[in-house]
């Protein structure tokens, strides 16, 4: 019972996190096309990748100062 | 020349000057909030040049600026903070016109760019250079938040 809990508890913090990445994601990939001269494949792969860099980061940052 | 090139000049020429004059005398409190007010009237200058010479690359200076300024004076209210708590600085009716300045050239260079990516992105510059100019001159005179990790 008490392992099932701890697993639950685990599975539900992963699935925040992973929430809160995705969300950090959509809004720096909306930034990021934004703020491009041009839209083309290229582009949005890169975009993709860093925002999600960027996302990762965000989090962490996030988690830092309210630590704090 | 155009109206965008002739705006940007009066507003670096004239602004440019006062900040100038009131970073490099009086007491610190009124140099501080110039130094803000330099950043917060450069940036709707870089967005007029920008228009003028139309150039939309040249916003990103802008944004970047827009960026760094504010973290700028978050700085010196951080490093001058003592002094700053005895002599804080009041009336911030100068911050308010300056931002006001920026929030009319932003609407201006919007309506000149039309709808589209391009005005998304200046509504963002325009986001992050009102939002920084308050945020900073907020700091300076109400003081940075008290941490636990302030080291003096």
């Amino acid at each position: 019972m008490t392992r099932r809990t701890t697993l639950l508890h685990a599975l539900s913090d992963f699935l925040l996190a992973l929430f809160e990445v995705l969300a950090w994601w959509a809004v720096l990939a909306v930034l990021w096309l934004v703020l491009i001269s041009v839209v083309d494949a290229l582009e949005l792969v890169l975009g993709a990748a860093v925002a999600l860099v960027g996302a990762v980061a965000a989090r962490a940052a996030r988690r830092a100062v309210g630590a704090r | 020349m155009n109206g965008w090139t002739v705006t940007a000049t009066v507003a670096l020429a004239g602004g440019g000057a006062a900040a100038v004059w009131g970073v490099a005398t009086g007491p610190l409190r009124r140099r501080v909030v110039a130094q803000n007010l330099s950043t917060t009237l450069a940036c709707p200058a870089l967005l007029l040049l920008a228009q003028g010479y139309r150039r939309p690359s040249y916003v990103d200076v802008a944004l970047v600026l827009a960026l760094l300024g504010p973290i700028g004076t978050l700085v010196f209210a951080r490093l001058l903070a003592e002094d700053l708590h005895e002599d804080p600085p009041i009336g911030l009716t100068l911050t308010w016109v300056a931002v006001a300045f920026s929030a009319a050239v932003v609407a201006a260079v919007c309506a000149a760019t039309g709808p589209g990516r391009a005005m998304v992105k200046l509504l963002v510059t325009g986001a992050l250079m009102i939002s920084g100019s308050l945020v900073a001159s907020r700091a300076l005179a109400r003081g940075m938040p008290k941490g636990g990790d302030r080291h003096e």
